[in-house]
């Protein structure tokens, strides 16, 4: 697994490099944002883990140039920003968000799933379980235990969307345009709506998620992990 | 000029309309005489004592003299034996004429004057009522240009002016140059300075059309009350500066000092652990088996955390403090901001029992769902750190009066009575708890979030002890 490491601070690049090598991962560390999207194409890594406050190009600008040729899996590695960056960093293409300073587990865990995502040789199994919730998707079921559930064709739409992008921070926008139509995008409400009854349906307390988290103002993540 | 104009000059009649008048007055009753009784010496008199009076009244002094002139003149040719000569051959005829020339002038004079005086009355009433008018727009607290607009378009109208510029300098800068009216070629105009004694504050520019009548001293006096008005008005609002400047000052100053003293100490403390956890580690002349080593380590991990908490409110809070929150606002529902950082505290504190008592279908709010986010974290940080171990907190959401109303409720030893306002100070930390962690940052923040939502923050006595934190979000009718 090749992880590029795109950040202008030597100490986090020598930090990162450390620790992801010692969990057998082969890193190649640029400072720059020109040198980010250079590496992106020379060394196609698996994994890229993205600084937005880079000093010659802005951050979402490189996730823009490197996802103009190239589907890698790419997690932002930044402090605390605004949700708007944030937004941005996600719709421009980034798979995740992780806020600096950062454990190093939870980076490790968001690069397991992102890199999990996209593997291309193994296509996506048509039957997921996630405990006892199973949804198949070639043919639209979803059941919980022994029990089927009755989704609407939106509800359905909104799971499908989540338990395609496991671990993926969703943002409001990129939900409503993939589950209702190009047109959508600001509709938060509706959103809002159809996860709670999602969320009813699917047995999922909110304040203590086992499928779906909530980032206020951002998205949702589909955090369950299949078992099998 | 029109024929009211020529009827009510006032004693602004020029010298060519005074003519005119004396003139047409004095033909009128030339001729209404020769039209009774050409030698009815006494209605001639009569009608050019008439026509003398109402010269002076329609057309000021200078036409009262001047019909009184030609009234006199009128008698001698028209009504005197020679007939149709300046000549008169009776004596009683020549003190006619002559008490006609006097009695005229100082009837004239005296119409004239009065006249005059009314008019004064009423044009120092306008004027009065001008400034008056003026000193309540320049007092309305309203911003520097809206106040220089209502001034500048406030003289327009009485003075009859084109345009009106007013410029206000502030410190040798110009602070604000407003111009009312209309663009276009300048016909007479007139400058003054803004200033009380030497102190300048600006300068005011009254310009009248092309062919507009020239400033008068009358006009200059009203214009330089105008501009003293407006002075006292510009050197109150730099008062009103210097005073906000001085206090956001001696706050700034405070809160820099209760900053720097905070950081020295809350900053050092976690370093300290850090350095000293991490500096054993790499020391080669101990060894320290995995059990130590992970002690140390989940030390240093504690304290950075706590180190970063710190950083995060204290950025937060010079962000609040300097004015740069801006807030995102969306539709957004209170509960799944609730639940959303009830998921993110309960792995995070897992010491302490959550409760959550959202009321179902509640009213939208219109919220920065980050900041309001940030103000629960704190809420519920602080709840727990003040809880007796595996206490319970409660966060609870219901609708109160066109405002949601979340309430979190903690068992700890409570806030008693006198501190509850205090809390809210920044860096201010209960006597009873000194030793606690925590920035002291923590409900300054979520205060200066609330309130900027137009909400209110406050603490309640729970009635098993404890503390409750109640803030209230307004609920903004219709969607955005």
């Amino acid at each position: 697994m090749k992880v590029l490491v795109v950040d202008d601070e030597p100490q986090i690049r020598r930090a990162l490099r450390t620790s992801l090598e010692a969990h057998g991962y082969e890193v190649t560390t640029v400072g720059t944002g020109e040198e980010g999207v250079l590496g992106v194409a020379e060394t196609a890594p698996d994994l890229v883990l993205l600084d937005l406050g880079l000093p010659d190009v802005d951050g979402a600008e490189v996730i823009e140039r490197i996802r103009a040729f190239s589907e890698v899996p790419i997690i932002v590695v930044s402090v605390r920003e605004g949700q708007h960056a944030k937004v941005a960093a996600l719709d421009a293409g980034a798979d995740d968000f992780v806020t600096k300073p950062f454990g190093m587990e939870e980076l490790l865990a968001r690069s397991r799933a992102a890199l999990r995502r996209r593997r291309p040789d193994e296509p996506t199994p048509s039957v997921v379980r996630f405990g006892d919730l199973t949804v198949d998707l070639a043919r639209r079921l979803v059941t919980r235990g022994d029990v089927a559930l009755h989704l609407t064709p939106t509800e359905y739409a909104l799971l499908e969307a989540l338990v395609s992008n496991p671990g993926k921070l969703l943002t409001h926008g990129w939900l409503l345009r993939k589950v209702w139509g190009r047109g959508y995008g600001t509709e938060t409400t509706y959103l809002r709506t159809y996860i709670r009854a999602l969320r009813r349906k699917l047995g999922d307390d909110a304040s203590a998620p086992g499928l779906i988290t909530t980032e206020p103002g951002v998205g949702y993540r589909w955090v369950a992990e299949p078992t099998g | 000029m029109n024929v009211r104009d020529l009827l009510h000059p006032g004693r602004r009649a020029t010298p060519v309309q005074a003519v005119i008048i004396a003139l047409a007055l004095s033909t009128v009753a030339t001729g209404l005489g020769l039209l009774i009784d050409r030698h009815g010496d006494v209605i001639a008199v009569s009608f050019y004592f008439l026509a003398v009076v109402l010269a002076s009244t329609s057309g000021g002094i200078r036409a009262g003299v001047i019909a009184a002139v030609l009234s006199s003149l009128g008698f001698t040719f028209f009504f005197t034996a020679p007939e149709y000569a300046l000549r008169v051959a009776r004596v009683q005829d020549a003190v006619a004429a002559v008490v006609l020339l006097v009695v005229g002038t100082i009837v004239g004079l005296l119409v004239a004057r009065m006249i005059d005086e009314r008019e004064r009355a009423t044009e120092r009433e306008r004027d009065a009522r001008l400034l008056g008018y003026l000193a309540t727009k320049l007092l309305s607290g309203e911003p520097l240009d809206r106040v220089l607009d209502d001034f500048a378009s406030a003289l327009i109208d009485p003075f009859g002016l084109l345009r009106c510029e007013v410029s206000a300098t502030m410190d040798d800068t110009v602070a604000a140059r407003r111009a009312i009216g209309l663009e276009g070629p300048a016909g007479p105009s007139q400058t003054l300075d803004i200033s009380i004694g030497n102190i300048s504050f600006g300068t005011l520019t009254a310009v009248r059309p092309v062919g507009g009548r020239p400033f008068t001293s009358d006009d200059r006096e009203l214009l330089e009350a105008a501009a003293k008005q407006a002075a006292f008005a510009l050197e109150r609002a730099r008062l009103d500066a210097q005073v906000r400047g001085a206090q956001l000052d001696s706050e700034t100053s405070r809160l820099r000092a209760a900053l720097f003293s905070s950081v020295t100490h809350d900053l050092r403390t976690p370093l300290a652990s850090i350095k000293a956890g991490v500096s054993s580690l790499l020391s080669d002349e101990v060894s320290y088996d995995p059990a130590q080593q992970r002690e140390l380590l989940t030390t240093v991990l504690e304290e950075t955390d706590r180190m970063n908490r710190l950083v995060g409110n204290l950025m937060d809070l010079s962000r609040i403090r300097a004015g740069a929150l801006v807030l995102a606002r969306e539709q957004g529902s209170i509960d799944e901001i609730v639940d959303a950082v009830v998921a993110r505290m309960r792995p995070r504190l897992p010491g302490v029992r959550f409760r959550l008592n959202v009321r179902p279908d509640l009213p939208d709010v219109f919220v920065d769902p980050v900041q309001i986010d940030q103000v629960l974290t704190n809420l519920l940080e602080n709840a727990a750190a003040h809880s007796p171990a595996n206490g319970e907190v409660q966060v609870a959401a219901a609708s109160y009066r066109g405002t949601i109303q979340i309430r979190v409720a903690d068992h700890g030893e409570g806030i008693p009575e006198a501190e509850r306002e205090r809390v809210f100070e920044a860096f201010y930390r209960g006597d009873a708890a000194p030793e606690r962690p925590g920035s002291g940052l923590g409900l300054a923040i979520a205060q200066a979030v609330v309130v900027a939502h137009g909400g209110r923050i406050w603490i309640e006595g729970a009635p098993g002890g404890g503390t409750v934190v109640v803030f209230e979000l307004p609920v903004r009718a219709g969607s955005a």
